[in-house]
């Protein structure tokens, strides 16, 4: 067990946690930050997304002794009240349904739009790619991130 | 509570005191052989018909407070089909509540809310006429009231978003203001019914009233359930179905921080830790000797083969046939199995994410051996349901492992454990056969595999039986040397509903026009559960390298009367791409035993970058509303076959079809 230091939403956090500990369980099980989600647990589907950095990373596989000293957002620090740009465009495009993936494919369209501002079609399967929804919200979150990138 | 009201009344009233509640409103159950309701509603034109005749409802409860907020208690489990949202539309819309002052709360588990089981895409047409009846009847008492305050009769009163209108027009009362004395009134003996096209909610376009909280982080799914000291639990379980452990060493489980205790329970062994990842990491570290039973040989390809052989039957001579298969399937929920129980002092509390709060519960009692009223089920948010959380499993697991440990506990599933653990869509082979002197559509037969736990998904065995039915139509087509739209015509010829969405998705996707070359367009009808209409036109590329790609769907939906008609078109996009999952990409295999398949890797779903342009047009239908939830996801299937024979020639009749199928 060792203690680190998290920047995470702006907010210093400390834990104490196995330097092999995953930032999704240190986010979800030691800060009660339930917004990051589980799914694969492998890096596969795009569910776990935070931004360190402002880069995507899947945070089922990211070790929390790798992310000391950086800027870490989650879900939780857009905005409490849904007012920001990408989360209005994801209410305004209807794009939720059981809404479990939704926060990785908000992150991960947070990271493409602030690279890209203006994205492609092609911009957005690649950067979406490897981020599922089982319920099959993909045309609505591409139509989403088109919104977002004209309102950020 | 009004004890005044006895239990014979069709409408129940009650002022309950505390907590802002000042209207609560419910329409008694009806038995079988019991009390027939003698309300009679009156029809948007106005003249008087007798209640549609069912034989079992729940109760509705909706509450309005002080403030004029509508608080609706959804008896239905949500899982992304849009359910809560839809029923409080409803109520909404006939109580003349703007949808701002709209609230939904989920229902525990209690049999006064009647069968709570979510599935069959049944939820809309059960209750669609029942949640416009409550609005109504609440509403009719809101008018009494103001109108008995006004002295005027309340024939000439009107609503609007929360008030109700004087006759003279311009003095109004707030619903908040006038609850609860309303809520001391008799039941209303008429509670006319909007006309629709006075309709300001229902048929608009919302969005699913949990999104906010979705889209901020703060929706509560079963896994995001924290309780004080909670454990968090992952389990070794058989590889090979209905096996159990002959021995166990955990040994190196013990010494991982944060493992606090191992429990082994009749047939699996749960460790648990303070946060999930030791609980996973524990669980990895075991070493376990199974003991697999008699399931350790079962092998699905040689199912298939079996199941095939047991089908065969002598050709006939002018009868075309054919054999299509299709394998085992998980539900791949994003949200993995989980469950949240805390059992002490024989009483016991469960956060289930669960399409069956009353099945959860029976589980759960009889798991722990605690009496049924001492099992309260909570139901978070789910995270895809699909059929799968209609069983209980997870559910007893996290009740009995919090019983040992005398606390609460969360028990994880991980993605591998979702999917070799899961109750299959059944594998099938199916023999179709039909005159070629006399077309008609063909008869089945349908055989299965053995010893592998099934279960329903998305469309049960309708997807079954749209897949044969509809392959096997445009291969009739093929055999005859006619267009697969016209023969479709002509087999159809006595349905108005089912000709309706075809010929729309013919209009709709150009059907007949060129195509340029490797491409090519099929079609897929299927009336699922008979209720709800669906015909889809898939126009797929085959390239160079047998890789098929679907790039449009044009999808005809006809679900009777619409109630948010944009989630009509979200579940049909919806269930697309989960056929479309189904027909290119993903099975289940089973080998000695087991589950070959463990996460996204070798179970694939369909990908942002392979997902087609999907079109849903409505069929306008005032018709009995019906469900949309499974719909969907039938005619995809035969929809994308037919259209790789198209473009290429070959017959496919298996899925997923693979490039390597294409390869000759």
């Amino acid at each position: 067990m060792s203690v680190f230091d998290l920047m995470v939403n702006g907010q210093m956090y400390t834990v104490d946690a196995d330097e092999s500990m995953p930032l999704l369980w240190v986010l979800r099980d030691l800060l009660g930050l339930t917004g990051t989600k589980f799914s694969c647990g492998m890096g596969l589907c795009g569910s776990c997304t935070v931004l360190i950095d402002d880069e995507p990373v899947r945070s089922c596989v990211t070790p929390v002794s790798q992310v000391t000293g950086k800027s870490i957002l989650t879900i939780e620090g857009l905005s409490e009240d849904a007012s920001h740009p990408v989360q209005k465009a994801w209410l305004e495009e209807r794009v939720t349904q059981c809404g479990y993936c939704q926060p990785g494919q908000i992150m991960n369209a947070m990271a493409l739009i602030k690279k890209k501002p203006n994205p492609s079609d092609t911009d957005i399967d690649v950067a979406m790619g490897d981020v599922f929804c089982r319920c099959g919200t993909y045309q609505r979150v591409r139509s989403a991130i088109h919104r977002a990138a004209q309102e950020v | 509570m009004n004890n005044k009201i006895s239990r014979r009344d069709f409408l129940k009233l009650s002022g309950i005191a505390g907590g802002g509640l000042v209207l609560a409103i419910y329409l008694e159950g009806c038995l079988p052989g019991t009390d027939t309701p003698t309300v009679v509603p009156v029809t948007p034109q106005g003249s008087p018909t007798p209640i549609p005749s069912f034989d079992w409802v729940a109760d509705i409860y909706i509450k309005i407070d002080q403030d004029g907020v509508l608080t609706f208690t959804a008896f239905r489990s949500e899982m992304g089909q849009g359910i809560r949202t839809a029923l409080a539309m409803l109520v909404a819309e006939e109580l003349d509540v703007a949808w701002s002052a709209v609230r939904i709360v989920q229902a525990d588990a209690n049999s006064k809310y009647g069968d709570q089981q979510t599935g069959g895409s049944v939820s809309m047409a059960t209750y669609h006429d029942i949640m416009r009846q409550a609005g109504a009847m609440a509403r009719q008492m809101l008018l009494e009231v103001a109108a008995k305050v006004w002295g005027v009769d309340s024939a000439g009163c009107e609503s609007e978003a929360g008030f109700v209108i004087h006759p003279d027009g311009t003095q109004k009362l707030s619903y908040g203001e006038l609850a609860e004395s309303a809520s001391k009134l008799e039941r209303p003996n008429r509670h006319p019914l909007k006309a629709p096209e006075k309709f300001k909610i229902v048929g608009t376009a919302l969005g699913h009233w949990d999104a906010p909280q979705i889209v901020t982080g703060k929706a509560v799914y079963g896994f995001d359930v924290r309780l004080p000291g909670m454990l968090y639990a992952a389990i070794a379980r058989c590889p090979v179905f209905d096996g159990t452990y002959a021995s166990y060493d955990d040994a190196v489980t013990k010494t991982i921080t944060g493992v606090k205790q191992v429990v082994a329970l009749d047939d699996r062994i749960a460790v648990l830790a303070d946060n999930s990842w030791a609980a996973i990491r524990g669980r990895n570290a075991l070493k376990v000797t199974w003991d697999e039973g008699r399931n350790a040989t079962i092998d699905s390809q040689q199912m298939m083969i079996d199941a095939t052989n047991r089908l065969k039957k002598a050709t006939k001579e002018n009868i075309l046939e054919a054999y299509y298969e299709i394998p085992y399937e998980a539900h791949a929920t994003m949200e993995p199995m989980n469950c949240t129980a805390n059992v002490r002092d024989g009483v016991c509390e469960v956060w289930a994410p669960t399409q069956s709060p009353q099945a959860v519960q029976l589980a759960v009692a009889g798991a722990c051996n605690i009496p049924l009223a001492q099992v309260t089920v909570h139901v978070p948010l789910i995270g895809g349901g699909f059929g799968r959380r209609l069983q209980a499993d997870y559910a007893e697991e996290a009740a009995l492992l919090s019983q040992a440990v005398a606390g609460p506990v969360q028990v994880v599933w991980t993605r591998d454990d979702d999917i070799q653990h899961d109750f299959y869509h059944p594998m099938a082979v199916q023999y179709a056969f039909a005159s070629l002197d006399k077309p008609a559509i063909p008869a089945i037969r349908v055989g299965n595999g053995t010893s592998v736990p099934t279960g329903a998904w998305r469309s049960v065995d309708q997807f079954t039986r749209a897949y044969s039915e509809q392959s096997f139509i445009d291969e009739l087509a093929v055999a005859l040397g006619r267009d697969p739209l016209d023969l479709r015509l002509e087999l159809y010829e006595n349905d108005k509903r089912a000709l309706g969405v075809i010929q729309l998705v013919a209009e709709k996707s150009n059907w007949g026009s060129p195509l340029p070359a490797e491409q090519g367009r099929g079609m897929g009808y299927f009336a699922t559960f008979g209720v709800t209409h669906v015909a889809d036109v898939a126009e797929v590329t085959v390239d160079a390298n047998s890789n098929v790609r679907v790039n449009r769907i044009v999808c005809a939906v006809d679900c009777g009367t619409v109630v948010n008609p944009d989630n009509v078109i979200a579940q049909m996009q919806g269930g697309i791409v989960f056929g479309l999952t189904a027909a290119l990409k993903a099975e289940a295999t089973i080998k000695n035993g087991r589950v070959q398949q463990s996460n996204f890797h070798d179970y694939p779903i369909l990908r942002m970058d392979e997902m087609p342009v999907v079109e849903v047009y409505i069929v306008s239908s005032d018709r009995k509303s019906s469900g949309i939830g499974e719909m969907g996801v039938p005619p995809v299937a035969p929809a994308v076959a037919n259209a790789v024979y198209a473009a290429t020639g070959k017959r496919i009749r298996h899925i997923p079809i693979k490039p390597e199928d294409l390869k000759v």
